[in-house]
């Protein structure tokens, strides 16, 4: 089982999400993660979606089902090695009086994970890094009592020296930052 | 790039008058234009589009629209269907004859939801319609209002594109869309749903048309790319048993002349699947039949046994693969087709060519060499007489006092000389409609294959009708199938439009019939109709008809449907137990086709 980064460019319009989602339904494709943002071209929004699959010929059907959505601009699968990605995820922990005390510095350190918010008895604490990271740190917090944990979904740019909008249909884009 | 603006009628201009007096009444006098309602800037996008028939059904969400059509019926043809699924194929059958886009018209809620079945038939057969849509007030958007069904929601995975409009001022650019969406590449419905408030209300600007020619996100490839043309080329000119299976997307494509010059320079015997039927005439010398699951003998077995499959705008259908992992087991397939996404979809494809299928034989013809393959198709000859003598000769020999439903077709061809659009619904009488009629012309077999529609073909052939009425329209039905849209009757009296239907009778519904004798030991489960007197319905909504039961009465029968200049209705009663050969079950290779 592979883990497969689509990227995928689109007009930024009512019901796409829907719309691109709906070919993972019918082809029985769990999404495991899914994250949707506009891009640096005004009217472009990138939509990164993580899938776990067997088959790399299967997905390569999947990316050219979501290409033939009109609204779709381009449509780019990626394993693992082709990309750099991230993702970020919130702990809130509990500090009661007399619990086992955080240690801040080995925290910051040892997992570059950081207090954003200070509470009377809990604190929230901030991790960016892969799934792997991420889940590494959740073990080793885990025994001061998570009150909440929440991830993002995965972000992703592809290992290539052109940017993707780099390959959208030739327009004048413009810059939206 | 070409920009209309559309033509402005008398009450729509006034002449600036004493109203105001200014200073600059010596000025000449400006023109100023009286904004359009939204539903009337829906009528004048449509006849900028060229649109001259829409097949609709009134209703509370879309009567703005309705009212503005009382002004435009000089110009757009209305045609009230009985249920909104007619309009639907009623779209179909006049795109699929015209190549022009067909119009549905319909309100919110039931009547849009009566249309699905009609916008899914379009889409598995690539078919050009565009459905106009009445919704709610934007207000009650999400609310359950009266009428309100999520249109957009439950067309998404149907249609090609869909779109909300919500206010009148997008009319105009998004019906340019969307006629330029379902026309262009691989051809698809387009559902436009417009809320009523949108039709009510006054643009706040002048209305223009310009005509879509691209949106940026959709580019269609036309022309193939030449490596994939050389590669192609290189695999004909190389190939020892070459074969070509054409597809729908040759008739939508309008490919026929360039298939033939193809076909006659390289000397390669051809199929078609079911929809590419009369896209090569069918007494061709190289057209070997058609090919699928009750496709021909000859055409099935020379799929198994050629070198280079070359697929032309078809999509390796599962009716026409059988089992796909066991298809054309020794050929190279090059695959020829305008869509992406079927590319290696189901078949995995040596040479694919992205394009549209005239452009690619276009540029295919110089590159290949001229061939004759003679023995090698010449092989078909041996088939072809092995199905003539299991299949066909027992088929049209009257054995029976029973009629039987090739005899219809085969007499009906020759009556017609394979001139007549002929329009099949779904299931046995589909099949020998296929195998039995002798196509000559082009866009001569309109079926619902994607999907399997009953009830398709009668508002189909009012379509097509609409669509050609210089050719002879027959809707051959089955006494199941007529019963799902035999309201539409009452549309073809009322518009005096000559379509002739023929209902094959077994008082079954016989494909279902088949495989219960054939796969579940014939049980025959809930498939016996106790059917009512057809003539008498037809006769109640004022066409006229008559029942055959009799070998003898056959050719008189048929000559008064021929002769016939208004619509007619003829009832053939068919023998109740009959089988389509040749037949692949489902799901087994093409090689286990079955003559008996």
């Amino acid at each position: 089982m592979n883990t497969y980064t689509i990227c995928i460019f689109t007009e930024n319009t009512i019901g796409l999400l829907n719309r691109i989602t709906i070919i993972f339904t019918r082809r029985r494709i769990n999404i495991e993660s899914l994250t949707v943002s506009e891009t640096e071209r005004k009217g472009v929004s990138r939509f990164t979606i993580v899938i776990k699959h067997e088959s790399r010929d299967h997905v390569e059907k999947l990316v050219r089902q979501i290409r033939k959505i009109v609204e779709v601009m381009a449509v780019f699968g990626y394993l693992d090695e082709d990309i750099v990605s991230n993702e970020i995820a919130l702990f809130k922990i509990a500090t009661p009086l007399g619990a086992t005390p955080l240690d801040i510095e080995y925290i910051n350190k040892h997992f570059n994970a950081w207090v954003v918010n200070w509470q009377l008895d809990y604190v929230v604490i901030e991790k960016t890094g892969s799934e792997k990271q991420i889940f590494e740190f959740f073990n080793y917090i885990k025994p001061h009592g998570i009150i909440e944990f929440v991830r993002s979904g995965r972000i992703a740019v592809g290992k290539t020296e052109k940017g993707l909008v780099e390959y959208l249909p030739d327009v004048e884009w413009e810059y939206y930052l | 790039m070409q920009t209309t603006v559309s033509e402005v009628t008398e009450q729509q201009v006034q002449v600036e008058s004493s109203r105001v007096a200014t200073p600059e009444v010596d000025a000449p006098a400006k023109k100023l234009i009286k904004p359009l309602t939204g539903a009337e800037a829906l009528m004048q996008s449509l006849v900028e589009e060229g649109v001259e028939t829409i097949f609709g059904y009134p209703g509370g969400a879309i009567m703005p629209v309705y009212d503005a059509l009382y002004d435009y019926q000089d110009r757009l043809n209305h045609i009230l269907v009985r249920h909104e699924q007619g309009a639907a194929h009623a779209a179909e059958g006049y795109a699929r004859i015209s190549g022009r886009p067909g119009v549905c018209l319909v309100t919110s809620g039931p009547g849009a939801t009566n249309l699905i079945t009609g916008i899914a038939d379009a889409m598995s057969d690539s078919t050009p319609i565009v459905c106009l849509v009445g919704q709610v007030f934007a207000s009650l958007l999400g609310t359950d209002a009266f009428q309100e069904t999520d249109v957009i929601g439950v067309t998404m995975p149907i249609t090609k594109w869909n779109y909300q409009i919500t206010s009148a001022d997008e009319i105009p650019e998004i019906i340019s869309k969307a006629f330029y969406i379902a026309q262009t590449g691989r051809p698809g419905p387009v559902v436009i749903d417009i809320a009523k408030n949108a039709q009510q209300e006054l643009m706040t600007k002048a209305f223009s048309y310009k005509k879509c020619e691209k949106v940026v996100s959709y580019r269609p490839r036309l022309i193939p790319k030449q490596d994939q043309l050389e590669k192609a080329a290189e695999l004909i000119n190389n190939a020892k048993r070459p074969y070509i299976l054409v597809g729908h997307g040759v008739l939508i494509s309008k490919a026929e002349k360039e298939l033939l010059a193809f076909i006659e320079k390289t000397g390669i015997p051809v199929a078609s699947t079911l929809l590419g039927q009369s896209a090569v005439p069918c007494d061709h010398p190289l057209y070997t039949g058609w090919l699928g699951m009750h496709g021909n003998y000859g055409s099935n077995v020379m799929t198994d046994e050629c070198d280079v499959l070359i697929g032309l705008g078809m999509r390796f259908d599962d009716r026409v693969t059988g089992n796909a992992s066991k298809f054309a087991p020794q050929a190279k397939v090059i695959h020829i087709e305008i869509d992406p996404a079927e590319i290696d979809k189901i078949i995995k494809a040596e040479a694919p060519v992205v394009g549209d299928a005239k452009e690619a034989l276009i540029r295919l013809l110089p590159l290949v060499k001229e061939n004759d393959h003679t023995a090698w198709r010449n092989e078909f000859r041996k088939y072809d007489a092995i199905e003539y003598e299991k299949v066909k000769a027992p088929a049209l020999a009257p054995t029976t006092e029973k009629l039987k439903m090739p005899e219809v077709i085969d007499m009906l061809s020759k009556k017609t000389n394979g001139e007549a659009v002929m329009v099949a619904d779904v299931g046995q009488h589909q099949m020998m409609t296929s195998a039995y009629y002798q196509y000559r012309r082009p866009h001569s077999l309109i079926t619902s294959g994607g999907l399997g529609t009953m009830g398709f073909a009668l508002p189909a052939a009012f379509g097509a009708k609409v669509g050609d009425p210089s050719r002879e329209v027959i809707a051959i039905i089955g006494d199941g199938c007529f019963q799902m849209t035999l309201q539409e009757l009452g549309t073809i009296a009322q518009n005096k439009l000559p379509v002739k239907a023929i209902i094959l009778n077994n008082n079954y519904l016989g494909m279902v019939r088949q495989w219960q004798q054939l796969f579940h030991n014939r049980r025959y489960s809930f498939v016996e109709l106790q059917n009512p007197d057809f003539i008498m319905i037809a006769k109640g909504f004022g066409v006229d008809g008559h029942t055959c039961s009799k070998r003898e009465d056959l050719s008189a029968s048929l000559d008064t449907l021929l002769a016939s200049d208004k619509p007619y209705l003829l009832e053939v009663i068919v023998e109740q137990e009959e089988n389509v050969f040749p037949m692949v079950p489902a799901g087994t290779s093409v090689s286990a086709i079955r003559l008996e």
